[in-house]
């Protein structure tokens, strides 16, 4: 290794012990994935569905490991080194941009490759159970993946040189993949079928998604097109979109690598308050809520700590969260829209599955954004030890600390009720089902409140606090929906159930009789078992706050 | 105003397993003074004021603010201490005033009283002018004011400032003395900790000096110099540099020529220069031999010990007690240096 980054990088993220708990993790998750499916009776399976049968869930497995755990590596990669210095320190010396990069990307490719190669004993297992073909199926899967890593990293190394904190670079780059790689493929399932500019573009977007590769890969393909076979595979458009975007980013990514990264004024602070009268009211038309107003002091009856979340958080602003909720709501009303115009043949129930889905989807990628850094921040930044020397009990500031990070949630999820009233509207009869789903919507906001609070809580510093809620989330919340799709082959009914309840989206997406989940029995079990894991997480957390708060 | 301690701790000790932090260490500070906690890195400095706030618990021994325990009355201790740690504790997107404001907040201060007293920090320490600008876009220097300035905010008895003048430039640390020292004036008992000693000296009434957990020297300044410079260093100027080794060696026969002499000559520079313990009327004598024996003195001088070196020195004597043997813990008063 001529290039010194790729040694300090790739050693770096190997001495990182919860790297090496995250390779030990998945490799054993691989194993149990084939163990679960292990024949153990006498019988031969000459048709090989058994084995499609664990390849589907194993590549699916893969490929949500691909998404959600390498992409946070690189995530921090140029953040954490600007604000320890170092990167000042590399610039200055005679590597070149291009070498810095490459060492970071190596670096991380390399542990990719690693985390990758944990599977293959499992891929080894479920290739010897025969069925599957050797280069159309595993290779090809690996091929994508290893694509798809390539793909994410830069993108991550990308985000990385635009952020200001490890957190908000771990937050945009799970954005980032999720709207590239999962809701990409939304806009073609609504629009297919049709010609036109826009279902062009909504094709080439599905096509630059590894989950539609993947589905097709696994004999999947048909699950989006609800029953319609895919016209031909988009293997190559997405390993040539892949290709390109990796190219651009690379290169965005290069001509970033300087001194132009520090080259940032300080804030000069202005007031709205002290500007000219055409400025002050252009500002009050176009902000509703000035951000830049100076502010009245915090009122006796709120929660400072609440207040003070509030101010901190960039999307906590008010003028902020306004225009979160109005983008929720004008989304869920075109949903609606598009449901009673007929825009698509879908019908109201399935409408309001993917109304459901988009809500859990908003919840689980804001709440960690919001919630992990409740307390790791704070330790991270020496604020815990000044709100520990003020008369608050821990108990206040735990309080204000989930309130913020409620009502924040809350509002977006209320945002999206104009949606079901459209909904009851057309269907009068389904004013119960709009209830009782508007019920475990409150509970997965409880639910995955208590659980980033928790998880977050246990970390010092916010860009793991982050990464590890997003990865536990993302476990809790995407796990069910595999066994989901595996349902009957290889996952039993009651197994799906079981699945289901660990949160309350299945018993949402089954109370709205969502196609596939009208068969399940899902409440009140999941809202018991939802709640008792609330409860658990909540309770870990305010021990949690309450252990580091006492005197060492 | 009353000289009464404000500040005690009585034999206060900190364990970690084996390893002993803090080692009975028993200092006080009166009403209006300034103590300057000075210590090599790892020395104990912060464990203590750690203990002092009530964010660290001791093994062993007792530490009272105001008549408050700092184990046992905590909340109280958390309204008679203003803290300052080394790290600033920024929030993002938050302005000065409402960083000020958030805290004042936390401390119960009711709104319009917050409003006043927020002015009034700022104004006493000199941060008005920052009121409206980000904190996270502050300089380091104007950092440590607001950090100050929020200590201030619940009008403490006693403010507790670690490493106020770190990372400081000239100017700023002039400013930060000065507001040090307007802060004692208006009656504030302060405790600070610095590596930078010249700083310490011109504000400090008292100095505690804490090697390995263990308290080295304690007392006034004035004090402490006393027991540093029972030798004192002393330099003979001479007029002719030839007469150099005689002069070298009178001054070696006057004062016995033992190995404790520590006698040395700089020919460049053409004086001699010793380390005594003698009276002043022994070195008067050391004078008068060599003007007796012919050698022209052109000036006969003691080389002023500061803070630094009372500091060096005890740091010095502790290093050669730790590398030779660990110093036995539970002394409950500071060792003669």
């Amino acid at each position: 290794m001529n290039n010194p980054v790729i040694h300090r990088e790739f050693v770096g993220i190997l001495r990182n012990r919860k790297a090496i708990a995250m390779l030990i993790v998945m490799s054993i998750a691989f194993s149990l994935i084939v163990l679960l499916r292990w024949p153990t009776d006498g019988q031969v399976d000459l048709s090989g569905m058994r084995s499609q049968q664990v390849f589907r869930v194993f590549a699916y497995t893969l490929l949500a490991g691909v998404l959600f755990v390498i992409p946070a590596f690189p995530a921090v990669s140029f953040i954490q080194e600007k604000n320890k210095g170092t990167l000042a320190l590399l610039l200055n010396s005679p590597l070149s941009s291009s070498t810095i990069f490459a060492g970071k990307l190596t670096g991380g490719l390399l542990f990719a490759v690693l985390l990758l190669l944990t599977s293959l004993p499992a891929a080894a297992a479920c290739y010897a159970m025969g069925g599957i073909d050797l280069y159309s199926q595993f290779g090809l899967l690996y091929l994508v993946l290893l694509t798809c890593t390539m793909q994410y990293s830069t993108l991550a190394l990308l985000i990385s040189t635009y952020v200001q904190s490890t957190d908000a670079a771990v937050r945009m780059t799970y954005a980032a993949v999720f709207a590239f790689g999962i809701l990409g493929t939304g806009p073609y399932y609504l629009l297919q079928g049709q010609a036109g500019t826009l279902p062009l573009i909504a094709w080439w977007l599905q096509a630059a998604s590894p989950l539609t590769v993947v589905m097709d890969l696994v004999g999947h393909g048909d699950v989006g097109s609800l029953a319609l076979m895919s016209e031909h595979s988009t293997l190559a458009e997405y390993f040539l979109l892949s290709a390109v975007s990796s190219l651009a980013f690379v290169m965005l990514t290069v001509s970033r690598l300087n001194h132009r990264l520090f080259d940032r004024a300080r804030s000069k602070g202005t007031i709205t308050d002290d500007r000219q009268v055409l400025a002050r009211g252009f500002r009050r038309l176009f902000f509703l809520v000035d951000p830049q107003r100076r502010k009245s002091g915090i009122p006796f009856y709120a929660n400072p700590v609440m207040v003070k979340e509030f101010r901190t958080r960039k999307f906590g602003r008010i003028h902020w969260l306004l225009r979160l909720v109005a983008g929720c709501a004008v989304l869920s009303l075109l949903l609606t829209f598009a449901a009673t115009t007929g825009v698509v043949d879908w019908g109201v129930k399935t409408i309001g599955g993917f109304m459901v889905l988009l809500q859990i989807v908003l919840v689980v990628l804001i709440t960690p954004s919001l919630a992990s850094g409740l307390i790791s921040a704070e330790r991270e930044s020496g604020g815990w030890e000044l709100l520990r020397m003020t008369p608050m009990s821990p108990l206040k500031i735990v309080r204000g600390k989930l309130l913020s990070v409620i009502w924040t949630v809350g509002l977006i999820l209320l945002a999206t009720v104009p949606g079901y009233v459209v909904m009851i509207y057309i269907q009068p009869a389904m004013w119960l089902q709009v209830y009782l789903v508007m019920i475990c919507l409150v509970l997965a906001t409880v639910y995955t409140v208590c659980i980033a609070a928790a998880v977050g809580s246990l970390f010092q510093r916010t860009a793991t606090a982050t990464t590890s809620c997003y990865i536990v989330l993302i476990l809790l919340f995407l796990s069910p929906l595999l066994i989901w799709m595996g349902r009957d082959a290889p996952f039993s009914h009651k197994a799906v159930e079981a699945a289901l309840s660990i949160n309350p989206t299945g018993a949402a997406l089954s109370i709205i009789e969502a196609p596939g989940f009208e068969i399940y029995e899902l409440v009140p079990g999941a809202w018991w078992v939802s709640g008792i894991i609330s409860f658990a997480a909540l309770l870990a957390f305010g021990g949690q706050v309450w252990r580091i708060s006492r005197p060492a | 105003m009353a000289n009464s301690p404000v500040v005690e701790t009585k034999a206060l000790t900190k364990r970690y397993g084996e390893f002993t932090a803090l080692d009975s260490l028993s200092i006080s500070v009166d009403a209006g003074h300034i103590l300057g906690f000075i210590g090599p890195n790892g020395a104990g400095k912060t464990t203590t004021i750690r203990i002092l706030v009530g964010l660290l618990r001791p093994t062993e021994g007792s530490a009272t603010i105001a008549g408050a325990d700092c184990v046992t009355q905590a909340r109280k201790i958390k309204r008679l201490v203003g803290y300052m740690p080394d790290m600033f504790g920024s929030y993002d997107n938050m302005r000065v005033t409402e960083y000020l404001d958030f805290f004042g907040a936390a401390y119960g201060i009711g709104r319009r009283d917050r409003v006043k007293r927020v002015a009034e920090v700022l104004e006493t320490t000199g941060a008005g002018y920052m009121k409206d600008l980000y904190v996270e876009s502050l300089s380091h220097g104007m950092k440590q004011r607001i950090g100050i300035a929020r200590t201030l905010l619940h009008d403490p008895q006693v403010l507790i400032l670690d490493e106020p003048a770190n990372g400081l430039d000239p100017q700023a640390r002039i400013d930060m003395r000065e507001l040090l020292l307007h802060l004692a004036e208006i009656g504030k008992t302060l405790i600070v900790t610095s590596h930078i000693l010249p700083e310490l000296s011109r504000i400090c009434d008292t100095v505690a000096i804490i090697t390995h957990g263990k308290l080295r020297a304690f007392g006034t300044q004035a004090e402490i110099m006393r027991q540093i410079t029972q030798r004192r260093t002393f330099e003979v100027q001479l007029v002719e540099r030839a007469q150099l080794e005689a002069a070298n060696a009178i001054v070696m026969t006057s004062l016995g020529a033992g190995a404790e002499a520590n006698v040395s000559t700089s020919e460049t520079e053409g004086l001699v220069r010793f380390d005594s313990n003698l009276s002043d009327r022994e070195l008067a004598g050391i004078l008068a031999s060599l003007l007796d024996k012919g050698v022209s003195v052109a000036q006969f001088r003691e080389i002023p010990t500061d803070l630094e070196d009372a500091f060096l020195s005890v740091t010095s004597r502790d290093n050669e007690t730790s590398t030779t043997e660990r110093p036995a813990p539970a002394a409950s008063s500071p060792e003669p240096v």
